[in-house]
């Protein structure tokens, strides 16, 4: 029986600019990258290395602590400080600066390549120290030690609803052979019997591809491919697409048997099993109307976002916004010099025809597009209501703490009333215990 | 909210719409349906069109002026209301009838309620329903391709398919001219292509989910596939009954008014199998040929209610679970409603009345004796009015018909009507004695007099004989052909039989002075003993009503 979640919306692909362009690396790489040691939310970890010191590419610049992930050099060179930096999630934090020499020497001490054939759980969990891609940044060691035989299904997202993106897309296009084999492998020692990947319609040249990979391979993965429809990447979406299975509010994917990883994340993993790398390049796509060559890019870790742009050949036009991550659920930059992170996916410059038109906010007429829309089954028009006439007591009945904050609501409302800022408020409230 | 702020809230993307362009958008999906009802029923409805948004769009900006509101026609749903109110009435409706409805509209069933987004019901029907009050406006339908002039239009009403359905039979058009229009209706309820079309267009456009008009219509159809009439199958009256009236138009534009239909998405599939049930409820069996306005004001009442039964279930939490979650919250509700027993305390505790409690019991007496005399006075006023109009008046007349009885056929105790019926005989009833018997029948007949017609009562025994005569009416001169009717006179033809004769043998003088008079009396008798002489008392009664 097919699958599907509820609600949802259809924005704007904006997919017809990059999705065609290969992965390309740097036109120049860049004479300095900033290497951020605070890579996920979970927690910091401290610095190895010493101002002067030569450090090579893949070597660990930080001793991971218990929860967190620890981050390597993706450039070779010397290390000029290790100071606080600008971090894209918009505070100065704590970074190694490494000066590029160019010649991107591999660090000697590469672990071995493993047998693929025997990788066992314990060498998965160790050898990975590799954040979600996706947007999420959660450590992948922390994650898959606890699905380790917990699991049946493991579902790779390779979904990237979000406009604009198409960093996932072009990797599984191009990567198809490593991605099926990481999941196969992650899949086998988490003992999942089902391997699924997810994508969207939207991207038919890497479904076929990968259709093609798993014919001639043999591969023992699914291959789902869904409707275009936004949030399908959001975790609880996609775990309700390919099993049925719904992840009530506070729970995680994990308490009903499932591991989503991302796509990125998958070919990490299996970067670091089969060829011993750690993650020290990503893709990330570089697009919006205001960039002049929009495309995706091969970047090392910690390069500042000002050297992508360069490479995309500037803006061409006043860039109203840019954004980390795609334009549903980005974030604002305010820093060009910030570093792409590990779970950076993209950069969306946005004119000022592409964003949101700045209307006020009407009355709203109950259309009730807000309520079909939502993916989570809550009813933001109802919030909208109860926080408009202060009956805080209605609240917790409406759980606005199951919001996921996908924004579906706030896109679809023809009286653009924010409703995402508003359910978050409600959040608050509930989470305060009433008033206020 | 600022404009920056909300620019930097997540989403940075919005899909187009506002509330302005879905109402744009409804107002392109009635072109069609109104360019149609232009070419079938000529230009006077774009004039009526015309007026009605105008007074909408006016009685919005008086309000909003008067209250020191902003001003807010700019959303278009003024004229939306304008157009909707205009679509529904019929081609020939007087110009003043689109203003009154859309004041109505605009005034009382939206902004008293808080305006744009608070009203509780359809501010077009609502004016609509408002002009169906008036007689013969909402009743008299043009035929289609008779374009009305702009000016002094006449009314020549045609039947519309709505009055065949409801006696049971199919229309006289076919599915096609269904279809196409040429039916006499309302000015956008007609064309049921053009309304589908824009139907399509509005959920292409995803103005209106598709759930209201398809729980809707498929409901319609069901019921009228389980309940058929006609002798041309089911479908064919499934067809009819969803091609004609405004089902279609109430469907597409009235029901899913997002203001006044509900907002979760189970409501909006209940709501509309409500409206279709309900209109086919009144379709079959009120006296109104249609019911899709009724429905759906009606389950515009109910939106509150359907909100609350569909609110989506929570993610993660089973059907069964949120069933059963449901069930206790109705039980949590129910649970404080206990009956208490209503205890009357005269001595409280047991003790003798304070002067405090003596006070108390003697507000409460106050106030229930406001109470009793209303209920006095009213009944008494009622039992008066009823005690002079209505018995008052029947005894009277039926005093009177006793009283003409006994002077007609004085053995008769009381009388009944009878199914007979004859030439020149205004009426023929059977008198009675006491004991029941049939003693004779009373005619009433008419007879040229001097001044006018003369009415009479003669009463004819079973032997053919005279009993009795009774001028009920006349117009004759007041000293001259009175003398004709006086008791004496009449009574000379009680016991005369056959036929009566001016002159000669059985003959009845005529009175001096009155002649004409006389001699009219003399044939109303006459005729009054022929009727009863050929009376057909054995053969078959006919009880057909009519001239016979």
């Amino acid at each position: 029986m097919k699958h599907s979640f509820f609600g949802g919306v259809y924005p704007a692909g904006h997919k017809e600019n990059t999705r065609r362009k290969p992965i390309a690396r740097l036109e120049q790489p860049p004479g300095q990258v900033v290497i951020p040691l605070l890579m996920s939310h979970t927690g910091d970890a401290v610095s190895l290395v010493r101002q002067g010191e030569r450090v090579c590419v893949g070597q660990p610049l930080s001793r991971g602590v218990e929860e967190g992930a620890s981050v390597h050099a993706s450039v070779s060179g010397v290390v000029e400080a290790v100071e606080e930096r600008a971090h894209p999630w918009g505070r100065r934090l704590l970074s190694v600066v490494i000066r590029n020499d160019g010649k991107n020497t591999p660090w000697p001490q590469w672990p071995a390549p493993l047998d693929l054939e025997k990788v066992t759980a314990e060498q998965l969990i160790e050898r990975t120290g590799i954040v979600g891609m996706g947007g999420g940044a959660y450590p992948t060691a922390l994650k898959l030690r606890q699905a380790a035989g917990k699991i049946d299904t493991l579902i790779v997202n390779a979904a990237e609803c979000e406009p604009y993106v198409t960093a996932d897309h072009r990797l599984l296009l191009e990567r198809s052979g490593h991605v099926l084999q990481g999941a196969q492998v992650i899949a086998r020692c988490l003992g999942a019997s089902r391997a699924v990947v997810v994508t969207e319609g939207d991207k038919l040249n890497a479904v076929e591809a990968v259709e093609r990979r798993m014919r001639r391979r043999n591969a023992k993965v699914e291959l789902c491919t869904a409707g275009t429809r936004y949030p399908l990447g959001a975790e609880k979406q996609i775990v309700q697409t390919v099993t049925g299975r719904e992840v009530f509010g506070s729970k995680l994917p994990l308490d009903v048997g499932c591991l989503v990883l991302n796509v990125a994340t998958v070919f990490a993993v299996q970067e670091a099993l089969a060829r011993g790398r750690a993650l020290t390049h990503r893709v990330v796509t570089v697009a919006g109307g205001a960039v002049a060559r929009p495309r995706n890019l091969w970047v090392p870790v910690g390069t500042p976002l000002r050297c992508l742009l360069e490479s995309a050949g500037g803006l061409r036009e006043q860039a109203e916004l840019i954004l980390l991550g795609g334009p549903m659920m980005g974030t604002p930059v305010s820093d060009l010099e910030a570093p792409v992170i590990k779970s950076t996916n993209a950069l969306i410059c946005l004119n000022s025809w592409e964003l949101r038109r700045p209307r006020p906010e009407s009355i709203c007429i109950r259309c009730g597009k807000c309520v079909s829309a939502c993916p989570m089954h809550l009813a933001p028009s109802f919030i909208h209501r109860a926080l408009q006439r202060e009956e805080w007591d209605k609240l917790p009945a409406l759980h606005p703490e199951d919001c996921m904050e996908c924004g579906c609501c706030s896109y679809i409302c023809p009286a653009r009333i924010p409703l995402l800022e508003q359910v978050r408020q409600a959040r608050q409230s509930v989470e305060r215990g009433g008033a206020q | 909210m600022g404009p920056v702020r909300s620019l930097r809230l997540p989403p940075q993307v919005g899909q187009p719409g506002t509330t302005a362009a879905m109402m744009a958008d409804v107002m392109i999906a009635l072109l069609p349906a109104l360019g149609m009802a232009v070419f079938l029923f000529g230009i006077r409805v774009l004039a009526l069109t015309a007026i009605s948004i105008a007074a909408c769009v006016l009685s919005e900006t008086l309000y909003c002026r008067l209250s020191r509101q902003p001003l807010a026609i700019g959303d278009l749903s003024a004229c939306v209301t304008g157009m909707l109110l205009a679509m529904s009435l019929p081609a020939s409706a007087p110009y003043w009838s689109p203003v009154l409805g859309g004041a109505f509209a605009i005034l009382v069933v939206k902004q008293f309620y808080g305006g744009m987004g608070r009203n509780f019901m359809n501010p077009a029907l609502g004016g609509r329903m408002l002009l169906a009050t008036f007689p013969m406006l909402m009743t008299t339908w043009p035929q289609p391709l008779r374009r009305l002039p702009l000016w002094g239009a006449d009314a020549v009403s045609a039947a519309t398919p709505m009055s065949y359905l409801h006696e049971g039979q199919l229309p006289p058009q076919s599915l096609f001219q269904l279809l196409l229009g040429q039916q006499g209706g309302c000015i956008g309820e007609v064309s049921s292509l053009m309304l589908l079309m824009g139907g399509l267009y509005l959920m292409l456009r995803r103005v209106i989910s598709p759930r209201i008009p398809l729980a809707y219509l498929g409901t319609a159809a069901v019921l009228a596939l389980l309940f058929p009439h006609g002798d041309a199958g089911a479908w064919m009256w499934v067809s009819a009954q969803l091609l004609s009236g405004g089902v279609l138009m109430g469907a597409f534009f009235l029901a899913t008014d997002p203001v006044t239909s509900p907002v979760t998405p189970w409501g909006q599939v209940l709501f509309g199998i409500g409206c279709g049930g309900l209109t086919m409820l009144l379709r079959y069996h009120s006296s109104y040929p249609e019911g899709v306005g009724w429905a759906i004001l009606t389950m515009n009442c109910c939106v509150w209610l359907l909100d609350r039964v569909g609110m989506p279930r929570r993610f993660g939490t089973g059907r069964f679970a949120t069933f059963q979650s449901w069930l206790a919250q109705a039980r949590a509700y129910l649970a404080p409603v206990r009956f208490v027993r209503p205890e009357l305390h005269v001595f409280r505790n047991g003790k003798m009345p304070g002067e405090e409690h003596l006070d108390q019991l003697r507000a409460a007496g106050k106030n229930l004796a406001y109470l009793g005399a209303v209920i006095l006075v009213t009944g008494a006023v009622i039992s008066g009015v009823s005690y002079l109009t209505g018995p008052e008046a029947i005894r009277a007349e039926e005093e009177r018909q006793q009283e003409r009885l006994l002077q007609v056929m004085p053995s008769a105790a009381f009388r009944s009507e009878t199914p007979y019926r004859a030439s020149g005989a205004l009426s023929i009833t059977a008198g009675y004695s006491s004991d029941s018997v049939l003693m004779g029948y009373c005619v009433e007949v008419q007879a040229q007099g001097f001044g006018g017609v003369i009415t009479l009562e003669v009463g004819v025994d079973l032997n053919g004989q005279v009993t009795g005569v009774a001028v009920v009416n006349h117009n004759e001169t007041a000293n001259v052909g009175v003398h004709a009717m006086t008791e004496t006179a009449l009574s000379r033809y009680i016991g005369r039989s056959g036929t009566l004769r001016t002159s000669g043998d059985n003959a009845v003088d005529a009175v001096s002075g009155a002649t004409a008079t006389s001699r009219a009396i003399t044939a109303g008798v006459n005729r009054a003993l022929a009727i009863v002489a050929n009376l057909d008392t054995e053969g078959v009664v006919d009880y057909v009503d009519g001239d016979v």
